[in-house]
């Protein structure tokens, strides 16, 4: 088996150092792999994923995660998108992390970096609304939007944070689709939080629970 | 008793009490008294006088003291008022635009949600000590250093530009949602990436709102300024109203003023309309918005 791409060791994480939410955190993530992470609102999931992601620093243990500028891609509860802007806008930002310097300062990315967003739009199936603001699109779509950006970005750890949150059960499912197409085609690891544990067992490899402050492998 | 128990139902009573007696107090204190009013009126009556009726020819009359050459064939073109009112006007833009280009990069420092700690006090400090002096005092400064007339206008009107739109757009930048930030920062970008790529789209709705805002308060402002000779219409109103003493041509300055700022304000107010956001669906920011016709067209 391939090096993992997320190692945690005995991490302790929260904000406050005698008031930790999760204790005792040992994870593995290789590549290619999807974990689900389920638990009650406000238990910690969401500040495992800004923990991992970098956002906030662990009261304590090891985080390993990839040290390349671009190789964490997350997916917040709201998806980060930038609201003001088209869907082309917010897909081309997934290829800021690896454009060279100058394009980045005067906004002009290169053929490639726009044929690779152009494909991820197209991938989603938003062809049609690269031109749309995104107060103009569904919330179905938004979340096609934020993984689009994704795939432009290529990262190799992707942490989406209740990204299949309130959607009916055909949009979840071709967004499950999409995260699937982007752990099996291009090895990333993803880790997923869901509030539902059903649906979180049809497409993770492996299930994490979070109970009190410890976390937990659901048997599948 | 009864008055006690009135007050203590209603204690708002109270307060307003509190509060004219401490009004009483601090007039007294001052010097302040009605008997004074009575000078006043007599000199508001002879004032009142000798500003009635406002004479207009401020607006067609060729005025030959102008502080900038005037070249216009047309007599009313370089007539007090309008030759007054357009350098007003072109101070205003001109300390908008350079307020603007200077105070966006200092906002995104100043902004606690942007930038580190240290360097985010700084930058606040620096925005506050701009505001400090309003920019009838910056244009004071400017005379003294570079002479009476329109650059030191534009110089005043653009460091208190700076300042104050500083604080507008730092505020803005720090009411943006954090989640298109967190994304930025989890990818690995650099401070000014984050800044650049992802808050100030995020704020520029409310961004542009106040350029135009500020741009229509620079109007107002550098009707000011001029009164210290920094340019604009205030030069032609302090003169009439301190050299020559001709107050029914300062009244006429001040209704032109009055009527050009109604004006400025109405198309300000339905242009930045445009770029105010609603809770539920907040309308793109399009810079091409600012010109209306060129939307129409489309």
């Amino acid at each position: 088996m391939a090096s993992p791409i997320l190692t945690i060791r005995d991490g302790s994480i929260g904000f406050e150092n005698d008031k930790p939410l999760l204790v005792d955190v040992n994870l593995e993530l290789h590549p290619g792999e999807i974990v689900g992470v389920i638990g009650r609102s406000g238990i910690g999931k969401s500040t495992l994923l800004r923990t991992i992601a970098g956002l906030i620093s662990p009261i304590s243990g090891e985080i390993t995660t990839p040290t390349e500028r671009g190789d964490i891609g997350y997916i917040p509860q709201r998806l980060g998108l930038v609201n003001h802007q088209t869907v082309g806008y917010n897909v081309m930002m997934g290829a800021l992390p690896r454009a060279p310097f100058w394009q980045t300062l005067f906004s002009l990315p290169g053929f490639e970096l726009r044929q690779s967003a152009r494909n991820a739009i197209e991938a989603v199936g938003l062809t049609d609304k690269v031109l749309d603001s995104i107060t103009q699109l569904s919330g179905g779509q938004q979340q096609r939007v934020a993984i689009a950006r994704s795939m432009v970005q290529q990262p190799q750890l992707l942490l989406a944070d209740e990204c299949l949150g309130e959607l009916d059960s055909e949009t979840a499912k071709e967004i499950i689709q999409l995260l699937q197409q982007l752990a099996n085609q291009s090895n990333i690891a993803i880790i997923i939080v869901d509030h539902n544990p059903v649906r979180v067992a049809t497409f993770c490899d492996r299930v994490l629970q979070v109970k009190g402050t410890r976390i937990e492998e659901v048997e599948l | 008793m009864k008055l006690l128990q009135h007050l203590k139902r209603r204690p708002s009573v109270l307060i307003y009490t509190f509060f004219a007696f401490l009004a009483v107090l601090i007039s007294n204190k001052l010097g302040i008294s009605i008997g004074n009013l009575n000078q006043a009126w007599v000199n508001a009556g002879v004032l009142w006088s000798e500003m009635f009726p406002p004479d207009f020819s401020v607006v067609t009359e060729r005025a030959s003291w102008t502080q900038t050459e005037c070249n216009w064939e047309a007599d009313w073109a370089c007539s007090a008022a309008i030759h007054g009112l357009v350098e007003t006007i072109q101070i205003a833009f001109l300390a908008t635009l350079f307020g603007m280009l200077l105070s966006l990069p200092l906002s995104m420092m100043a902004a606690h949600n942007l930038s580190p700690i240290g360097l985010s006090v700084v930058t606040r400090n620096l925005l506050a000590g701009l505001r400090v002096l309003p920019s009838l005092v910056w244009a004071l400064i400017f005379v003294i250093m570079f002479g009476p007339g329109p650059l030191a206008g534009v110089l005043a009107m653009t460091l208190y530009t700076v300042g104050y739109l500083g604080k507008l757009q730092y505020e803005a930048l720090e009411g943006i949602s954090r989640y298109p930030l967190e994304a930025a920062r989890a990818m690995g970008l650099p401070r000014w990436q984050v800044a650049r790529y992802f808050a100030l789209p995020e704020a520029s709705n409310a961004i542009l709102s106040q350029i135009l805002f500020m741009f229509e308060y620079n109007i107002r402002h550098g009707s000011v300024i001029g009164i210290v000779g920094a340019g604009g219409i205030g030069w032609y109103l302090s003169n009439y109203l301190g050299v020559f003493s001709r107050y029914d041509r300062a009244l006429a300055l001040i209704l032109v003023i009055y009527i050009a700022v109604v004006i400025i304000d109405q198309i300000s107010l339905s242009i930045r309309h445009r770029f105010m956001d609603s809770e539920t669906h907040a309308p793109r920011a399009r810079w091409r918005e600012i010109i209306p016709f060129i939307s129409k067209r489309e």
